[in-house]
């Protein structure tokens, strides 16, 4: 190794270093938030005395807000979204990959569609429907209004995942005896598992931090902890602490999620018997 | 075992917007029990739309296919019992080499558990697998891939085996001990057997008949040797033979030979109509270099010495054509060499030039 590129490595290094600096910083100031006590947290100084209390007002449903359930309801929606949109839209990407019908593309687009109008078009009318319909401040109704969010992502991402799988696969599936609809289950679906994992961690995350939608849809029942999160800095004076708190505790499930399916994440698409 | 007739079979690709696609034209073949038939054609020629519409992947457009007298073309796939080897192999990626086998019996409920190792063990056997059993497909080399690949077919007992392309994924060495194990097996089980390919060596080795298909439409059913020696047309006699044949325009003489060009004649294998437009085609090997009364001068434009046989490039004297003929191995050509050469009037292949027709 040369001195060149050995100067160059820790150029490297040290740049990566102050990006981490830089994209971590914030999540460090929030846990330093979090842990502060009320009365030191105007104070930018690194020395105080940490407390966990921010964390038992938050988790302990004290000044009126009842974040757990915002936490159980964010719960709800988002995996509630994930699930509907994996069973209405694994179908409908595996048709659209296999086959060209009548106005295939245009639904895919219009389904794609939903993910360039920012949520914000379309939030006024949706409210004055969901008023009518009774589907404000509703699980059904979170659901129901993710699916913008979810469901494009979900058919878009498999359906390459399936038009990458040869459809030999299926035929010879067919040939051996199975039905159309045994090919699709028991040879096409467990192909493309480790992209049902990652779309559907990815749908996960993306309903789970949603929040025009929340924010406008409901008020109580259903509200989720990115607008429940919120509701400490009302009141007389803002809580930062907890606010802090509750968004560090928000951020478990998806870090979660993201650790028990690395393997699959990290594995993707690999076909080793089939030479394209 | 069993009889495979295809009737008037046809195949119309339609798209909205764009003019049908007539990718099978009205295909009638009768296979006999057991036979081995090639199809083969360059691609783009129908041969794999019509071994997918025998195995019920493909909807055909009209006519009719019989397995043994009765037809199944409104049978879907699961129902048909035939066994295609995919030229992609589609073996189950997550499955070893035995379950990839046992799949197929399983799927069909029809075999007890014993029966099914039974008959996997035999099979593997049969095919040279038995060492590899427990080895995932992405792990195989394309030769084991491919054996695997025929076993599945094969283990369920088809009545009728569809091979597409098995050979061309192989490397050289591979392909010819593959190919003679295909031989082997499918003379051992006496299956009823297509196999489609765009490979003429694949297609003369290994088939008891050849179907050389060009546009949709058989240009010609026969043995290897009929398709070789009498080629039916044009297309035909320039498919197939490596290097191809040489094809010489001229015009018929009431003496029984053809006019090449003002000072260039061949002597035709039987009497045409005078003034008739021809095609001629002579192998490379049927042309020989002599010092005959009538051999015709040219000048060497390339030699390739070969170890079992050379290929020279001629040019013809007064011929605005290059010839490419098979010298012996112990020619020696340099370029701009002045050579004679005679072509073999009985072997001569002689089409009419419209219709490129046989007219032998």
């Amino acid at each position: 190794m040369t001195l060149r590129k050995r100067l160059l490595g820790w150029l490297a290094d040290a740049a990566l270093i102050l990006y981490f600096v830089f994209a971590l910083f914030p999540i460090a100031w929030m846990l330093i938030l979090s842990l502060k006590p009320a009365n030191q947290l105007f104070s930018t100084y690194f020395s105080f005395s940490p407390t966990l209390d921010g964390y038992r007002t938050v988790l302990g449903d004290s000044e009126g807000i009842p974040f757990v359930r915002f936490f159980v309801n964010s719960l709800v929606v988002s995996l509630g979204a994930v699930l509907l949109s994996l069973v209405v839209g694994l179908p409908a990407a595996y048709a659209s990959a296999r086959w060209r019908f009548k106005g295939s593309e245009n639904l895919m687009f219009t389904l794609l569609s939903f993910r360039f109008a920012p949520e914000l078009t379309v939030i006024i009318p949706l409210f004055v429907l969901y008023e009518k319909l009774g589907l404000f401040d509703t699980y059904v109704g979170m659901i129901w209004v993710l699916q913008l969010v979810t469901l494009p992502l979900i058919v878009w991402i498999m359906r390459s995942y399936f038009a990458d799988l040869t459809p030999e696969l299926e035929q010879a599936a067919l040939l051996d005896g199975y039905s159309r609809k045994q090919a699709f289950f028991k040879v096409a679906l467990p192909l493309v598992k480790p992209g049902i994992a990652a779309v559907s961690l990815l749908a996960f995350i993306f309903a789970w931090n949603n929040f025009v939608f929340p924010l406008i849809l409901t008020s109580n029942e259903a509200q989720t902890v990115t607008v429940g999160a919120l509701s400490f800095l009302g009141g007389d004076r803002p809580k930062y602490n907890l606010t802090a708190a509750a968004a560090l505790v928000s951020v478990v499930p998806p870090l979660l999620l993201a650790l028990l399916i690395q393997r699959y994440l990290v594995r993707g698409l690999s076909f080793g018997a089939v030479k394209s | 075992m069993t009889r495979l007739e295809l009737r008037e079979l046809r195949k119309t690709y339609r798209t909205r917007g764009r003019p049908p696609v007539e990718a099978v034209r009205g295909i009638d073949l009768t296979l006999r029990s057991g036979e081995l038939l090639g199809l083969l054609g360059p691609s783009g020629c129908g041969k794999s739309t019509t071994l997918r519409m025998i195995a019920g992947l493909e909807a055909v457009t009209g006519g009719d296919i019989l397995v043994d007298g009765a037809s199944v073309v409104r049978a879907p796939a699961q129902d048909r019992n035939m066994g295609v080897a995919f030229e992609n192999y589609a073996l189950y990626p997550p499955l070893t080499v035995a379950e990839n086998l046992a799949f197929g019996l399983r799927a069909r409920r029809r075999s007890a558990r014993g029966d099914v190792s039974r008959k996997v063990a035999e099979i593997a056997e049969r095919v040279g697998l038995r060492e590899i059993l427990d080895a995932h497909p992405s792990t195989l080399s394309s030769g084991q891939k491919q054996r695997v690949s025929l076993a599945r077919a094969l283990i369920r007992e088809p009545d009728v085996l569809l091979l597409d392309e098995p050979l061309s994924h192989l490397d050289a060495a591979q392909r010819d001990t593959t190919r003679r194990e295909l031989k082997r097996i499918q003379r051992d089980l006496g299956h009823t057997t297509i196999l489609v390919t765009h490979d003429q060596e694949e297609a003369l080795s290994l088939a008891d008949r050849i179907a050389v298909m060009k546009d949709g439409v058989i240009q010609q059913l026969g043995t290897p040797y009929e398709i070789y020696d009498s080629p039916a047309n044009v297309f035909v006699a320039d498919f197939v033979g490596e290097p191809a044949i040489n094809l010489l325009p001229g015009t018929a003489t009431a003496d029984a030979h053809a006019r090449l060009s003002d000072s260039v004649r061949l002597a035709l294998p039987t009497p045409v109509a005078e003034g008739r437009k021809l095609v001629l085609g002579i192998r490379p090997e049927d042309l020989r270099l002599s010092d005959d009364e009538g051999a015709l001068p040219a000048r060497v434009v390339a030699h390739e010495p070969l170890l079992e046989s050379g290929i020279a490039t001629l040019a013809l004297d007064g011929v605005d054509r290059h010839l490419v003929a098979l010298t012996d191995p112990d020619v020696r050509l340099a370029h701009d060499d002045r050579v004679r050469v005679v072509a073999d009037r009985d072997l001569t292949q002689v089409f009419d030039a419209e219709t490129g027709d046989s007219l032998r």
